[in-house]
């Protein structure tokens, strides 16, 4: 037999090497970029305690709230763009036939693409000359529709949450598939008996029975809406004038371009927090409904 | 719906089109095929922007990364779901937390801390974030996994002699094979696809990787449409085949690992 002595060294053998690698790259990391939020820094030379400093900076900065109010576009896009696309075809694709799986594939591919990728291509397909939506426009009789879909400041942000839509409905597709799945065949033979018609079926039978994954389905659309970065990145690096802004551009933007580490580290922080009191909110929200 | 699976597939189609176009005809049939296919392209692509080498940086990466990956995610999984000890829970509790951190606001403080450690610029730069970001899907798939194996096989191995290092390598790793080749393959779409921490954490050009070198694309670069199409499409082919082999798998792993997220 192993000794409790075995087991105990065995434990701690067997945990450390993870742990102290996710605790240096995973955890350490959000301290460390709190604490660089107190200092002014150019990335060399000394540290400049200020203080709050960058902390109020970043509350009375209106890019910042530009920002921000660009990141929670694209919340709205997701949730009002992926969750009803997702659900509809959800609600018809349930046999495993071929042209079902086929159109479940295709439409999860995007997701095994590249962000960078998923970005230039849309930056051509947006291209204001030769691009597909102009030239589809043109073909349909709207040329007068035609614009620099990525630069022109009244649409970019729209523009730009589009291949985010597209990107990432794979698998909120799938998770909607298997809550539906999972509903018990009782319900589903009591109401062939009850003759219940299929719009009454879908709005008292079927969502009732997947609001948890509605629900989930949801949060998962605020966190990754924030962490957007990558394709508007590609497509525009938040500009024109900033306009295209994100939460995660002008933190890159401050720090590796204007090289304000302590401003950028303080516009990190806010990122974190912002992304934790929405998940609570979101978290609370749904026990409440789950009650 | 058919029409929506095909709407959605149009950009790839548009893509794999394009990369045999010539520049001119790019511009002006923008939705033809192309008149003559232009294999020629993808021959230029891959010299001109240095595709073999990003493919090798690619690989290199990747692979180290699963590696590392499976073998601390097994690991951790196996004592965190077969052995009960106090600081089982909020060690649990600690990796669970890793799914929710932002990846983009741990970025300058890694910066700092791996050009202080004098690894930035090389691919450990890329490796060990990669793994250990990863480590929490990874940890939570596995060890979902393992707590199905009955604990009699282990009981029946302790009294044969075996020792726990024993029974991680000949009996936990081999039985929880499924579940780690779902992490494997989850962790092969995101290192070879990552933007992010190639961005930050690479800027020699003979360590760039596919991403990286593509993202020169977008901005200026990028007027040789035909050009970037090609490289685009060479870039893409590897996780196109990965996903048509392994499709029921990547769908279900990735929904297993977004739900805990």
């Amino acid at each position: 037999m192993i000794s409790t002595m075995h087991f105990k060294r065995f434990i701690t053998l067997a945990l450390l090497p993870s742990l102290l690698l996710y605790a240096f790259f995973v955890i350490v990391p959000v301290f460390w970029s709190m604490y660089y939020g107190f200092f002014e820094w150019k990335g060399i030379g000394p540290l400049k305690y200020v203080g709050l400093e960058n902390f109020s900076e970043v509350i009375s900065d209106p890019i910042f709230w530009r920002a921000l109010k660009n990141n929670l576009i694209i919340v709205a896009a997701s949730i009002l763009g992926q969750v009803p696309i997702a659900l509809v075809l959800a609600l018809l694709l349930r046999k495993s036939s071929l042209l079902h799986r086929f159109i479940r594939s295709a439409v999860f591919m995007p997701m095994v693409l590249s962000t960078v990728v998923v970005g230039l291509i849309w930056g051509y397909i947006y291209h204001p000359q030769f691009g597909l939506v102009n030239t589809v426009l043109e073909h349909i009789g709207l040329g007068s529709w035609k614009r620099a879909w990525l630069s022109d400041r009244s649409a970019n942000m729209y523009a730009v949450s589009v291949p985010i839509i597209w990107n990432f409905i794979g698998p909120y597709l799938i998770m909607f598939i298997a809550a539906i799945q999972n509903i018990p065949s009782e319900i589903e033979d009591a109401c062939k008996i009850d003759g219940t018609r299929p719009f009454q079926k879908l709005f008292y039978v079927t969502l009732p029975m997947i609001r948890g994954t509605i629900n989930v389905v949801i949060v998962m659309c605020i966190a990754g809406s924030l962490k957007a970065f990558d394709q508007v990145f590609i497509m525009t690096g938040g500009g024109p004038a900033q306009s295209t802004e994100l939460l995660a551009t002008y933190m890159y933007n401050n720090t590796f371009n204007v090289y304000r580490y302590g401003y950028g580290s303080a516009v990190s922080t806010a990122i974190v927090v912002i992304s934790g009191g929405l998940i609570a909110i979101s978290q609370l929200v749904f026990r409440n409904k789950a009650e | 719906m058919l029409g929506y699976a095909l709407v959605t597939l149009y950009p790839l189609y548009w893509l794999f089109i394009s990369a045999f176009k010539t520049n001119q005809e790019f511009y002006e049939h923008p939705f033809a095929l192309p008149q003559a296919w232009a294999f020629s392209n993808f021959k230029r692509a891959w010299e001109l922007s240095d595709m073999g080498r990003a493919m090798v940086n690619s690989s290199i990466v990747t692979f180290t990364a699963i590696i590392l990956t499976l073998f601390l995610g097994a690991l951790t999984a196996y004592v965190l779901s077969r052995f009960s000890f106090r600081l089982r829970g909020p060690l649990t509790g600690l990796f669970v937390v890793g799914m929710l951190i932002p990846i983009h606001s741990t970025l300058v403080p890694l910066f700092i801390m791996m050009k202080n450690v004098g690894i930035l610029n090389t691919y450990w730069a890329l490796i060990l974030p990669y793994a250990c970001f990863e480590l929490p899907v990874a940890i939570f798939v596995i060890a979902a996994y393992m707590s199905t194996i009955p604990k009699e096989i282990e009981e029946a191995a302790i009294v044969d002699g075996v020792g726990y290092w024993g029974i991680f390598l000949r009996m936990m790793l081999p039985l929880t094979l499924p579940a780690l080749s779902t992490v494997a393959i989850l962790g092969f779409l995101r290192y070879w696809n990552d933007f992010a921490f190639a961005l930050v954490f690479i800027n020699k050009q003979s360590l760039k990787t596919i991403p990286l070198s593509l993202s020169i694309f977008s901005d200026g670069f990028g007027t040789d449409y035909a050009l970037t199409m090609s490289a685009m499409a060479m870039s893409v082919l590897p996780t196109i085949i990965v996903f048509l082999i392994f499709q029921e798998q990547i769908m279900k792993g990735m929904v297993a690992g977004a739900v805990k997220g």
